[in-house]
């Protein structure tokens, strides 16, 4: 369990997943005519890339958790993996809503109930019907050239496998204890503390201390410490709405204007 | 104690984070529509939100749930917002491209020009066959220009 005593063949696969996905990545991204041999190598290589990552992850406790969390992450990286791949954006979009239900699994796995659903309603509910609204008022009729074709795809996954090897890398050395320049002044851990006289807490208790009564106290936190944040969110929201509204009617005045002047240029 | 029993669950959602956090990366560097990138940056703030309810749940404490959702509600605002710009730029432009605006790019950096690609047609779309069933409905002249813009 202990990181100190592992092997360092973990890293070394880890490493080849990394390489493997951004190599993945660099052959399934649209890049011109649509080629069957290296889609399907691509396919391949992020298979291979997903196993690496899946055998080098630490085990869970129990075998019914460790297996739901795999499958729910599984759905939501290959589901985010396909709607950066996929050429067409309304496919873009319905894989973009799968892997949000994957993260919504993730979010339930850790325990965080009330976003997870929450997450479900606002995201796949909210923001990707109106994603669709506007592919359907903005998509051109068939696939568009700039869909077929990337921008530096092979620079762009190298950067995003230097991004995850460093943050694998870091995450792979995280230890249990606190680092030594702060202890964090956690509440949890300080009500342990003053309760346990040599009494070990219970059980569920350690497992996750947010589990008991869990929206309630979500709610009184954010309602008790974070008001004024929510207030100031609320703001934000409404401020949200007027601009969009005021933005909309100016474009379409200056849409009108250009259409009665067609000798103003437009930008 | 609990720091020591979760901390497998913390790096393996931590690497769910970084895997999400990484492909949303590539897909806005990478992708021209202006769609598909918005969705790129979404799938960013969904690896972040991973990551802070998984610190969230290692260190017991509860900042990392509700800064998850003002992620939610900015995301929110951020997606009205910027849907209402790309609407806007493809009004002007009648194309939802990103180098549609390269006009606005530095005076160093070269202009973007794209190879030649083979027609539209030559790439169909593929659609799913399904079996038939029921009584075959009357045709929709409709259909083929509703699945255009598939």
């Amino acid at each position: 369990m202990t990181p100190a005593f592992d092997p360092p063949l973990p890293g070394t696969i880890l490493a080849g997943g990394v390489l493997a996905a951004a190599a993945s990545l660099w052959l399934l991204l649209p890049n011109g005519p649509d080629r069957a041999g290296s889609r399907r190598l691509g396919t391949l290589l992020g298979l291979l890339a997903l196993g690496a990552f899946v055998v080098t992850g630490r085990r869970l406790g129990g075998l019914g958790e460790e297996a739901v969390f795999l499958i729910v992450s599984l759905v939501a990286v290959v589901a985010a993996a396909a709607t950066i791949v996929s050429r067409s954006p309304v496919y873009a979009a319905i894989w973009f809503a799968l892997s949000l239900v994957g993260v919504a699994g993730v979010l339930l796995v850790l325990g965080a109930q009330f976003l997870g659903v929450a997450t479900i309603v606002v995201y796949a509910g909210a923001i990707l019907v109106m994603f669709l609204f506007v592919l359907m008022l903005a998509q051109p009729a068939g696939l568009a050239p700039y869909d077929r074709v990337s921008n530096e795809p092979f620079l762009s996954a190298l950067a995003g496998a230097v991004l995850l090897g460093v943050l694998s890398l870091s995450i792979g050395r995280l230890s249990a204890s606190p680092p030594a320049c702060c202890g964090l002044p956690s509440r949890a851990r300080a009500g342990a503390d003053a309760a346990g006289t040599g009494q070990p807490p219970p059980a569920a208790a350690v497992a996750d201390p947010l589990a008991e009564n869990h929206v309630a106290r979500l709610g009184g936190e954010l309602f008790g410490r974070h008001l004024i944040a929510v207030e100031a969110a609320g703001v934000l929201l409404l401020v949200a709405l007027i601009g969009a509204i005021a933005v909309v009617g100016r474009g379409e005045a200056a849409q009108a204007s250009a259409d009665a002047d067609p000798g103003r240029p437009l930008r | 104690m609990n720091a020591m029993q979760s901390l497998p669950m913390l790096q393996n959602a931590l690497t769910v984070g970084a895997l999400l956090f990484s492909l949303g990366l590539v897909g806005i560097l990478t992708r021209r529509n202006l769609i598909v990138m918005f969705l790129a940056a979404e799938m960013m703030l969904q690896g972040i939100s991973v990551s802070l309810v998984a610190w969230s749940r290692h260190h017991g404490d509860w900042g990392g749930h509700v800064l998850v959702i003002f992620v939610l509600t900015v995301a929110a605002c951020e997606a009205a917002v910027a849907l209402v710009f790309v609407l806007q730029a493809f009004s002007r432009t009648g194309r939802l491209d990103a180098a549609a605006w390269q006009s606005l790019r530095e005076a160093t950096v070269g202009r973007t020009v794209d190879r030649e690609l083979p027609a539209i047609d030559a790439v169909p779309p593929r659609f799913p066959t399904l079996t038939r069933a029921g009584v075959l409905p009357p045709p929709d002249e409709n259909e083929p220009l509703q699945r255009e813009h598939v």
